[in-house]
């Protein structure tokens, strides 16, 4: 283990570590535009600089192998100096568009140029012109202007995605950074490269001259686009989603998000969001209050179970609610003997990137809260089956994704058979249409709990978006529930939820929101294996 | 400690006699009546000797640092010249600017979709103008915001708009002196 000392800071730093990653860790701010924790080195930038003892030149920090005994100086006048130059000649030819460039206020250009940059320019020849505002890709703009060339996202495109869209094309001060014409930058993780550019060069389509930066209010949860589990922020301004930027965690997704769950949050407020609970009166669909709507859905769930027994109600859950919602909808149907319960969970294509086959946040979790078929009780197709040959009196369905998996014709023949059919959905989808009692739900951006992702990572989500008035979340809606049917006193407190599902689920034994804190708790990893609840082997087939 | 009592001896009136009091008032009467008479000559002979000024028929034009409400500098192609950066909406200190950014396919390439500015909550603090990249809003000379309703103290882009070379001598210089741009 190699000794050093950075700025009079004594440090232990691993053996072969660079020396800016170094400092970094250790609180020492070396400013940098090309180095990338997740990302090969370029050393390209040459804003990095700093001063070894014993070297006649700077060095740059970011290539440079820590070794025993070195004494290293981050700001002498020399090297003062010498950013300084590095600033100038980087903003000899950047563009003073900082007043309509979507990166002011998180520009590492702008940052340093006021830390370390001079005050006045000394060139007056034009700046260079190129191409701005060039479309190259579906979801990408570039503006060759602006870029400095520190090659992070050719190295992205090179490293991560291995698709190599983006080159710097030509030589010396010709240099310019562009895409083959055939070649467009549409691999599914392109806007990362909006992320880690230094500088305002590539922009995302969705976010161009949206929003300025400093109104972003920041929260952190988790995306919701697949069983992956992706650490994100939500940046969030006039109660309002503007944009999900992907958080830092090694476990999960190191610094990277896909497109699509990147673009996937316009459902949270779009106006077809359902805001108010409908009953069927008079062959039609009408507003009611929540008593009425909660009030007819337990009184229906009730009399089926009383009167035929818990295998006259179906029950679909959603692969998108939280931990502690899943919970309490089990501990429902617990309450009321069902058992043809089972999970709709939408699939798609996966990669060996991020992006996994599951497209729901918590398919995991609601298997782990024991939502599968009991003994004895049907999976989808079956349950669908039975609902047809009208077995079934009461239909629970929760979320969407069974209107988009189950066959088309035998969800028909089902609806038909049941009685009643309880609809619980942030939209107002076809099969609501169908609905004796929908009850609006809400989205992962305005609730707090956790989700388990597929690698059993239970992970929190935080509320960022206030809820329109009078809409309840779906944990409130199957606690209210659960109290009339039970004729109990629970509350819908998540903490406490948590804490009862710590006591209740044995793989979850432990599990509290202090120790899920920012990055996540893994489950232990015998967890997967045993089945918990009632779940048996033939689990949730889809 | 030993007090000491001091006993104060004050006049019993003003100092005056009782006479004094009908003169003072013929005396008030006097220039009242000399300022009167004054103004009636001036307003005959139609030059006016005093300072009122009779708004809202006569107005006042201010110097270069009077600030008025914050007005939107117009270019001669009609448009406006704000880009909507929302330096000035993070500068307000009250609040009470709104802005909607959206793009344009002109060369420059951002413009306000929406810029209001609710003049029930501004202060005049000038601190828009001197926030301004774009000498794109400037204060002016208005000062009249009185409306009907709340909602009539919200000016939007189109009240807000006027042309550069009006702003020019009143406020334009000024700001260019003061900011040294």
């Amino acid at each position: 283990m190699p000794t050093i000392t950075i700025d009079g800071q004594i440090i232990e730093a691993a053996d072969g570590a660079m020396l800016l990653p170094v400092a970094l860790e250790h609180g020492i701010h070396i400013p940098h535009y090309c180095w990338h924790p997740k990302l090969s080195i370029d050393g390209s930038c040459r804003m990095c600089q700093v001063e070894v003892e014993g070297s006649p030149k700077l060095v740059i920090a970011c290539n440079t192998p820590v070794r025993d005994g070195m004494v290293v100086h981050t700001s002498t006048p020399r090297v003062e100096t010498t950013r300084r130059g590095v600033m100038e000649l980087l903003l000899v030819n950047h563009p003073l568009d900082c007043p309509i460039c979507d990166k002011a206020g998180e520009c590492l250009l702008q940052d340093y140029a006021y830390a370390f940059g001079s005050r006045h320019t000394r060139t007056r020849e034009p700046r260079r012109k190129l191409e701005k505002r060039k479309d190259i890709g579906p979801r990408m703009i570039l503006d060759q202007e602006r870029c400095i060339l520190c090659r992070r996202c050719v190295r992205f495109c090179r490293e991560i995605t291995k698709s190599n869209e983006l080159g710097v094309f030509g030589m010396g001060d010709r240099s310019v950074l562009d895409v083959l014409d055939d070649a467009p930058l549409a691999n599914p993780y392109s806007i990362n490269t909006a992320d880690i550019c230094p500088v305002g060069a590539l922009e995302s389509k969705d976010f161009h001259h949206k929003v300025r930066v400093w109104f972003l209010k920041k929260t952190p949860s988790v995306c919701g686009s697949c069983a992956n589990g992706c650490n994100i922020t939500i940046h969030h301004y006039r109660n309002q989603i503007w944009r999900l930027m992907p958080r830092r965690n090694d476990a999960v997704n190191e610094t990277w998000m896909c497109d699509h769950g990147r673009l996937n949050y316009q459902f949270v407020q779009s106006p077809e969001r359902l805001r108010q609970p409908l009953l069927r009166r008079d062959g039609g669909l009408q507003p009611c209050t929540w008593d009425d709507a909660i009030g007819e859905a337990a009184r229906q769930l009730y009399h089926a179970a009383h009167a035929e027994g818990g295998g006259a109600i179906g029950a679909i859950a959603s692969p998108h609610l939280t931990n502690e919602e899943q919970f309490r909808f089990a501990q429902l149907l617990q309450a009321l003997a069902a058992t043809h319960v089972d999970l709709a969970v939408v699939e798609g294509p996966a990669d060996d990137v991020l992006v996994k086959a599951e497209k729901a946040a918590n398919a995991r979790g609601a298997r782990d809260m024991g939502l599968r078929p009991a003994p004895g009780g049907a999976g989808v197709p079956r349950l669908l089956d039975a609902a047809a040959a009208g077995q079934i009196r009461v239909l629970y369905v929760c979320g969407a994704d069974l209107w988009e998996t189950a066959d088309r014709a035998a969800l028909e023949r089902a609806l038909a058979g049941v009685h009643c059919l309880i609809v619980q959905d942030v939209r107002r989808s076809p099969l609501a249409e169908h609905a004796h009692v929908v009850l609006p739900s809400l989205t992962f951006a305005e609730k707090t709990g956790t989700f388990t992702n597929h690698a059993g990572r239970v992970q929190r989500v935080h509320q960022a978006i206030a809820p329109a008035e009078g809409q309840l979340s779906d944990g409130e809606i199957f606690t209210r529930l659960l109290n009339r049917v039970t004729e109990g006193r629970w509350s819908f407190e998540p903490t406490a939820v948590l804490a009862e599902i710590a006591a209740a689920v044995p793989a979850y034994q432990g599990v509290s929101f202090a120790r899920v804190g920012g990055l996540g708790w893994p489950l232990a990893e015998t967890a997967s294996a045993t089945p918990t609840g009632a779940g048996t082997a033939q689990g949730a087939s889809v | 400690m030993a007090t000491r009592t001091v006993t104060v001896v004050r006049p019993r009136s003003g100092g005056h006699s009782w006479w004094v009091s009908p003169l003072a008032m013929l005396q008030g009467m006097w220039i009242a009546q000399r300022h009167f008479l004054r103004n009636l000559w001036g307003w005959i002979i139609g030059k006016p000797t005093v300072f009122t000024v009779q708004y809202p028929e006569q107005r006042l034009i201010h110097p270069g640092a009077f600030r008025g409400m914050p007005v939107l500098v117009q270019m001669d192609t009609g448009k406006e010249r704000c880009v909507a950066c929302g330096l000035c909406e993070w500068a307000c200190p009250t609040d009470c600017i709104t802005i909607f950014p959206a793009e344009t396919a002109d060369e420059i390439e951002r413009y306000p979709r929406l810029f209001d500015i609710d003049m029930s909550r501004c202060m005049f603090c000038g601190l828009c103008e001197e926030a301004c990249p774009e000498e794109a809003i400037v204060m002016s000379q208005r000062v009249e915001i009185g409306a009907f309703s709340r909602r009539g103290t919200v000016w939007h882009k189109a009240d807000l708009l006027v042309p550069a070379d009006q702003l020019m001598d009143t406020r334009l210089h000024h700001v260019r002196r003061s900011y040294d741009r």
